[in-house]
């Protein structure tokens, strides 16, 4: 079976995040593997442990600083890397077209994952855009994974907890969600395997990719201003926990 | 009129709080001001409560050690106090020193030794009999993942390693100096929060009392320095104080890091602290069955002096600001990662940044200083949390001393220790010495 991870790079969601010129972010922070992306590389993992013969390819579309997430991927189960190297900041269809143009020039996928959506852009439409492309099936938010008689079921949660099993045929698309899995975090072994595994690295540009028919880009980020007013919360600590439970459900609506 | 107290404690943070509650207990009148909101909320909160003897000095080792008995001994300590957030709990785990090149754990044991700490020489199969995930092989040098030797197979294994039944860690440092705070206000000392202090005011070279951010002055004929990173910042609004430190202390930025231990091991439960110099890190258990991963500060690491209230702004950017850092991480959890192969490594860096006020050789200052009435007890290194309680009775002491009359800097206070009954010589942490060599220049102290 040839696997393919979509992974991105994106900024850690802990940095202090600064907006410059109005439309990028400073990035000069700390960026790592998109945490969805983690969900789907282990998926990857653990399908390949019963079909042995497995090729795991992670592939990433960004700067060439995001080798380090490709790398990230590979110590979490992907064999080789594909990186997509470009300076531009891509919108979806800029994206799924060169990923998809890359998984095309590289192998034929039996099945591809990405993270249900990235956390720096959440725009989650480079999946559905890949499946388009390649006329695969598409589900997100998957929570759980079986291939039966070459078809692939899959759960999937939707809004407020329900949950919808599908049947997919193979190849298709899928989006990982955090329920599917515990990330399978590498090991320091795991990080010294991941380091004599095959990076192939391909310029948007070679990939010679038509223009989309639309596009879209950023022209205004505004970062959120959270206003806080902190209040105290007085008397013994039974009286403090009652306040704290009538605070959540009353006022955040968070328990019921 | 201004409000008069024997005397200001400028911080209540571990070492702030105890000195408070010694001074109260010999009938001073204290006030401490710190500008968070409550005690144990600055660098206290930040550390990681290691309660360890090693250190490359006697009076370091003799110091730790009679600390332990504060922390065995922590209700009592206290009076019995009752404090309604609970109490600090001391984990008595035990402490492994790994025998290896980055320490000089020959003279760790001739100062044990010396002291009489408790300890057990464990060989290669008894501390695999402890830590079962452990690989034994030495690691040294210690070098950074960016480095590609960093990645060399291992040959040679270590030789073994101390093991000192009676160290371990605190649960909530910041919740320790919360304790004693209640035990101060016991005895009668006030603590007065979000109270930012601007100046120290001082008269024909006497110090007269301190002014506040909102211009509230408060009179003491005595003031303390405990301002942790700031406390180069309070010392420097002190006349003449700066300029008659021989010492000086400044901020150092520091990660420290929590990995989820390997499945199959109860960490929490079942874990020593441990200091490897091998690695260049030392690790506690943490709640939650992690490993909490702290830096002995190895030479091929960056060392980042910051401004602390830029640094607790979130200002100065990546690698000087309050965030951890992914090399850091990768740093720090690769190296522990050598030594306990089955430890996973998440991708997002999980921990804390906070800033070690730091003297020029890694030595506290406990002293008076050239202005009469104001003392410091600064340049805590990253390493002195564990002696907080002692370095409270010192430092009140000290000062009942000076102010008794005491020329400290002709003739140093001795100060004799209450359990181990050992005398140590105060002038030590003099302001006025010259660099200590035989320091580690470490957090190791």
């Amino acid at each position: 079976m040839q696997i393919y991870v979509c992974v991105k790079h994106v900024p850690d969601s802990a940095a202090n995040i600064h907006i410059l010129g109005n439309t990028q972010i400073d990035e000069k922070v700390a960026f790592l593997l998109n945490p969805y992306d983690e969900h789907a590389v282990t998926e990857a993992a653990v399908l390949k442990k019963t079909v042995p013969d497995s090729d795991i390819i992670a592939v990433c579309m960004g700067k060439k600083d995001a080798e380090k997430t490709i790398r990230s991927a590979m110590a979490m189960g992907a064999d080789r890397g594909l990186v997509v190297e470009t300076d531009a900041v891509c919108d979806s269809m800029t994206t799924a077209r060169a990923l998809h143009a890359a998984i095309v020039q590289d192998g034929s996928p039996d099945i591809i994952f990405t993270g249900k959506e990235s956390i720096d852009s959440e725009g989650m439409q480079t999946l559905f855009r890949i499946g388009a492309l390649f006329d695969f099936p598409v589900v997100t938010n998957a929570v759980s994974l079986e291939i039966k008689s070459g078809k692939a079921v899959v759960t999937c949660e939707l809004a407020g907890g329900r949950t919808r099993t599908f049947q997919l045929a193979l190849p298709c698309v899928l989006g990982a969600g955090r329920g599917l899995n515990t990330p399978n975090y590498p090991t320091f072994p795991d990080v010294v395997k991941a380091r004599k595994k095959p990076i192939q690295t391909i310029s948007l540009d070679s990939l010679g990719i038509p223009p989309g028919p639309g596009s879209a880009k950023i022209v205004a980020l505004e970062p959120l201003i959270q206003k806080r007013r902190p209040k105290k919360i007085l008397g013994t600590p039974a009286e403090q926990a009652k306040e704290i439970i009538r605070i959540l459900q009353q006022d955040a609506k968070v328990i019921s | 009129m201004n409000k008069k107290y024997d005397a200001i404690i400028i911080g209540a943070g571990v070492i702030g709080t105890p000195i408070a509650f010694e001074l109260c207990k010999m009938g001073y009148k204290t006030l401490n001001v710190d500008k968070l909101p409550d005690a144990g909320e600055g660098s206290t909160a930040g550390s990681c409560a290691i309660v360890r003897a090693h250190y490359s000095t006697e009076d370091g080792v003799a110091l730790a050690y009679e600390g332990f008995k504060y922390w065995l001994d922590w209700e009592n300590y206290l009076g019995n106090v009752t404090d309604e957030k609970g109490m600090a709990k001391y984990m008595n785990t035990g402490s492994i020193l790994l025998k290896s090149e980055g320490h000089d754990w020959r003279k760790v044991q001739k100062n044990y030794d010396a002291v009489g700490v408790k300890y057990i020489e464990w060989d290669l199969d008894t501390i695999k009999k402890h830590v079962p995930p452990i690989d034994l092989h030495k690691f040294w040098p210690v070098r950074r993942p960016e480095d590609p030797k960093f990645f060399d197979e291992p040959t040679e294994m270590l030789e073994g390693a101390i093991f000192c039944p009676e160290g371990g860690y605190v649960n909530d440092p910041a919740l320790s100096a919360h304790n004693i705070m209640r035990a101060a206000e016991a005895k009668g000392g006030e603590f007065m929060f979000n109270a930012e202090v601007v100046d120290i005011r001082s008269e024909n070279g006497k110090v007269t009392g301190i002014t506040l951010k909102d211009g509230t002055q408060i009179d003491a004929g005595i003031v303390v320095n405990v301002g942790g990173p700031h406390s180069f910042k309070i010392n420097q609004m002190a006349e003449g104080v700066w300029e008659g430190c021989n010492i000086k202390t400044k901020s150092l930025r520091h990660e420290v890091m929590y990995c989820p231990s390997p499945e199959d091991y109860d960490y929490l439960n079942d874990g020593y602290h441990m200091s490897d110099g091998d690695i260049g890190c030392y690790v506690r258990p943490e709640v939650g069955n992690l490993f909490l991963i702290g830096s002995e500060d190895p030479d091929c690491d960056p060392q980042e002096w910051v401004d602390p209230d830029e640094f607790y702004a979130g200002k100065g950017g990546h690698g000087r600001d309050n965030v951890l850092t992914d090399e850091q991480w990768k740093a720090q959890c690769y190296r522990l990662g050598k030594r306990i192969p089955t430890l996973q490594v998440p991708n997002q860096p999980k921990g804390v940044v906070d800033l070690y006020d730091c003297s020029d050789d890694w030595i506290p200052v406990y002293d008076k200083s050239d202005l009469d009435g104001f003392y410091m007890a600064i340049g805590t290194s990253g390493n002195q949390y564990k002696n907080a309680p002692v370095v409270g009775r010192m430092m009140a002491e000290l000062i009942d001393a000076c102010e008794k009359g005491l020329d400290h800097d002709k003739e140093p206070f001795q100060y004799e220790f209450k359990y181990t009954k050992r005398t140590l010589n105060v002038g030590f942490f003099s302001r006025k010495r010259e660099i200590n060599y035989d320091s580690s220049f470490s957090v190791n102290g």
